[in-house]
């Protein structure tokens, strides 16, 4: 049962055997093994539900009802724009589809650092490849690519480096373009048209527009309790206590630590809310003579992975295509004014190209406002800066050798080359200090990081925590890196196999 | 280390990280950009959730010069109602981002400031066109974070105000997404 807030009349007192708190990739998934392991599972998501009848595919509708903060979710000083979902499907609602594994060199690195037992590639080959039959995740056949994924392979190509299609996880796709709005076809495979669904008819209840404001750990139990909101006006209408012996917190990497801290939980380490990557993003907007209208076809099909690791430091970084929605791409680009209105008058030619940046040595912290909200702060460092300016110039680069006849960056002071002559010495001249370069996170990762020292790390490798039994935290947070990659495929194999292990251990997890 | 990336400014402390501090907020209120507007005042749509009709006004004068002016035919400001819109949209916001956002209203108008961080002895709402441009742009590339912070504030909502909205679509070309056919 899916339950609105709306049909709630007064305070909500309920009990289950598993509490889950967020119901994106990690809630999501976890409630699904869990209800078909037979547990009585209630999930509560501060965000709304809906459906692909209520997704209009605009960005006003979308950004309202469907993102955090109306996608106007920040660091503190508005450096990096932070996107992610507030609804029933998490941030998966409003993804791009792209589907891949988590890299070998990432995983074997949380072995090395972190001591991470159980998440070797072989060891998360059966429940990658569960995740991949379940939601349909396939690569697109080049038909299928649109210009602005296009650009990607052909200027790749040109230049010699690697470049291919990406798996996506959807089924009769009729490339609308919408994904990032919510897909009115059902075609994307998102949390809440499969794994929510699922748990349902195994007897799951979803709560709709609840959001947990904190947990209480007692001797017989844990307490889940929060705010009802009003579906419509958004304003407290009750409250609602849960209890159950088992707890998972799936909130993400932004308000799973925010929860915990509130709730003055897991933290014995002192690392709650740190070790926070982005998998820091920018991009490159090419202007090209033909139609690209980068807001039509399929957004994300097609990536280059030439300089990921290339050197072996766990670095780098990766170029995919954006959708160019209007919103998102005035908000993107240079200047203000004039300028900036002209440039938008080339919209319908703009290729889009971004930069993603696997930190190593930048993070940030998520720690909590006096309003008991999230408030983010990053810092980026030398090293992934150097990655980030070696990413722009390849993309341009790349833009340049699919036919784009001038090249713009997301400085905030107008940036263009109208050559790949122009690029490295304007690059050089260019400032690259907070709010002086567009800068922007699909990927918050890393808040309650998995580790087997419960000195440096939140969660052991079931994604338990290290200090309350029964108190679990399965979502983004719990990477101890970045990964390199787009997230959901990792988290969702991560939340299959650890509810797994709730459901094959509970009796024992529920004693303690 | 990069030096502007390193050190964090929060939002919280942006304000107070001016030269002379919060203790300039109060002296501001007293410049007599109120007495100014004073005319314009009463056009101010009743029943604001979020703007005080003086923090509508100034929102709605920087809105207009970072959206651009219209050519004839195209929309503007006022065509779309951004001030309106963001004030409805504002009023969902984060308290924090509220509180912070009133502040900078003030900040941002007030001639104690503009001659402070510009010299120009003049609000912002009383600027000429090509002033208030300039001035924008010393927010924009301020070598102090917290004006860069505001001046990103500023233009992320009058943008999403405007774009979002679909009277600005023509101009740019952009034709609205592929619908379902029962639903186009
Ligand atoms: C625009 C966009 C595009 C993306 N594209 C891709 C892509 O193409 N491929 C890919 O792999 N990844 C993509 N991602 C990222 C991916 O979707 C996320 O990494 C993934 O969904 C994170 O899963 P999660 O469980 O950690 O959190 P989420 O999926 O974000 O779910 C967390 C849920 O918890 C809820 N919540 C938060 N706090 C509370 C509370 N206190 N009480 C109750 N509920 C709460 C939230 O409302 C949210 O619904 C994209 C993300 C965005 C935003
Ligand atoms: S591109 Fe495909 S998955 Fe995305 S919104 Fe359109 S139909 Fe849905």
């Amino acid at each position: 049962m899916i339950v609105r807030s709306s049909e709630i009349n007064g305070p909500v007192r309920e009990s289950a055997d598993v509490c889950i708190v967020g119901s994106g990739c990690g809630g999501g998934a976890s409630a699904k093994v869990l209800a078909e392991a037979g547990k009585k599972v209630i999930v509560v998501e501060e965000g709304g539900y809906y459906t692909s009848k209520d997704f209009d595919a605009t960005e006003q509708t979308a950004y309202q009802h469907l993102y955090q903060q109306r996608a106007g979710q920040a660091t503190d000083d508005l450096a990096v724009t932070v996107l992610q979902g507030r609804c029933v499907g998490g941030s998966s609602t409003v993804n791009w589809t792209t589907s891949l594994r988590t890299p070998d060199f990432v995983l074997e690195a949380w072995r090395r650092d972190y001591g991470v037992r159980g998440l070797s590639s072989k060891e998360l080959e059966p429940y990658f490849e569960r995740v991949e039959r379940y939601l349909s995740i396939h690569n697109e056949p080049v038909e299928n690519h649109n210009p602005n994924n296009r650009l990607i392979l052909d200027g790749a190509k040109k230049l010699g480096f690697r470049a291919s299609a990406v798996g996506r996880n959807t089924k009769d796709c009729v490339k609308a373009g919408a994904c990032g709005l919510g897909c009115p076809y059902d075609a994307k495979q998102s949390v809440d048209i499969t794994y929510i669904p699922d748990a349902v008819k195994k007897g799951a209840t979803v709560f709709a527009n609840f959001r947990a404001n904190k947990i209480e750990v007692t001797s017989k139990t844990k307490r889940v309790s929060g705010i009802v909101f009003d579906h419509q006006t958004q304003k407290p209408k009750t409250n609602f206590i849960i209890e159950a012996p088992v707890v998972i917190v799936a909130a993400s990497a932004i308000n799973s630590p925010v929860l915990l801290l509130k709730s003055n939980l897991a933290n014995s380490s002192g690392e709650l809310g740190k070790n926070l990557t982005f998998h820091l993003t920018s991009a490159v907007l090419g202007v090209f003579d033909e139609i690209m209208y980068g807001a039509g076809g399929i957004p994300q099909s097609a990536m280059s992975d030439e300089f990921l690791n290339k050197n072996h430091d766990g670095g780098g970084f990766w170029l995919e295509a954006v959708p160019v929605y209007p919103t998102l791409a005035a908000l993107a680009l240079p200047g203000f004014g004039s300028i900036h209105r002209e440039l938008l008058h080339q919209y319908p030619h703009i290729g889009a190209t971004i930069i993603l940046v696997k930190e190593t040595d930048s993070n940030g912290r998520v720690t909590v406002n006096d309003h008991g909200r999230a408030s983010i702060s990053y810092t980026l460092r030398d090293k992934d800066l150097g990655y980030l300016k070696q990413g722009v110039a390849v993309g341009a680069r790349v833009q340049f050798a699919a036919g784009a006849k001038r090249v713009i960056t997301l400085h905030a002071r107008l940036t263009e080359f109208n050559s790949p002559d122009e690029i490295d010495h304007k690059l050089a001249a260019s400032n690259w200090g907070m709010n002086e370069i567009g800068l922007y996170s699909a990927h918050p990762l890393g808040t309650c990081r998995m580790g087997s020292d419960p000195r440096k790390s939140i969660v052991d490798d079931h994604c338990q925590t290290h200090d309350v039994k029964g108190l679990f935290v399965i979502d983004g947070s719990v990477t101890p890196t970045s990964l390199g990659v787009n997230p959901q495929v990792t988290i969702l194999a991560i939340a299959e196999k650890s509810a797994e292990w709730i459901a094959g251990n509970f009796t024992d997890i529920k004693a303690r | 280390m990069n030096a502007f990336h390193d050190r964090v400014t929060t939002r919280r402390k942006f304000l107070k990280e001016t030269l002379f501090g919060v203790a300039f907020l109060s002296v501001s209120r007293l410049m007599p950009s109120e007495a100014l507007l004073a005319g314009e005042l009463s056009q101010v749509p009743k029943n604001l959730l979020f703007f005080s009709p003086r923090e509508y006004l100034i929102f709605e004068s920087v809105a207009e010069r970072i959206i651009g002016l219209p050519r004839p035919g195209q929309p503007g400001v006022k065509d779309v109602g951004v001030a309106s819109r963001a004030d409805e949209f504002l009023a969902g916001a984060d308290p924090e981002v509220q509180d912070q956002l009133h502040q900078l209203f003030t900040v941002f108008n007030a001639p104690f400031f503009t001659f402070l961080f510009d010299l120009r002895f003049v609000s912002f709402v009383n600027m000429s066109g090509p002033d208030k441009d300039s001035y924008i742009l010393d927010w924009m590339t301020s070598k102090f974070g917290f004006r860069r912070t505001a001046f990103q504030a500023l233009k992320r909502v009058s943008l999403s105000m405007f774009y979002t909205d679909s009277r600005s679509w023509k101009e740019i070309g952009y034709e609205g997404m592929f619908m379902p056919e029962d639903r186009r």
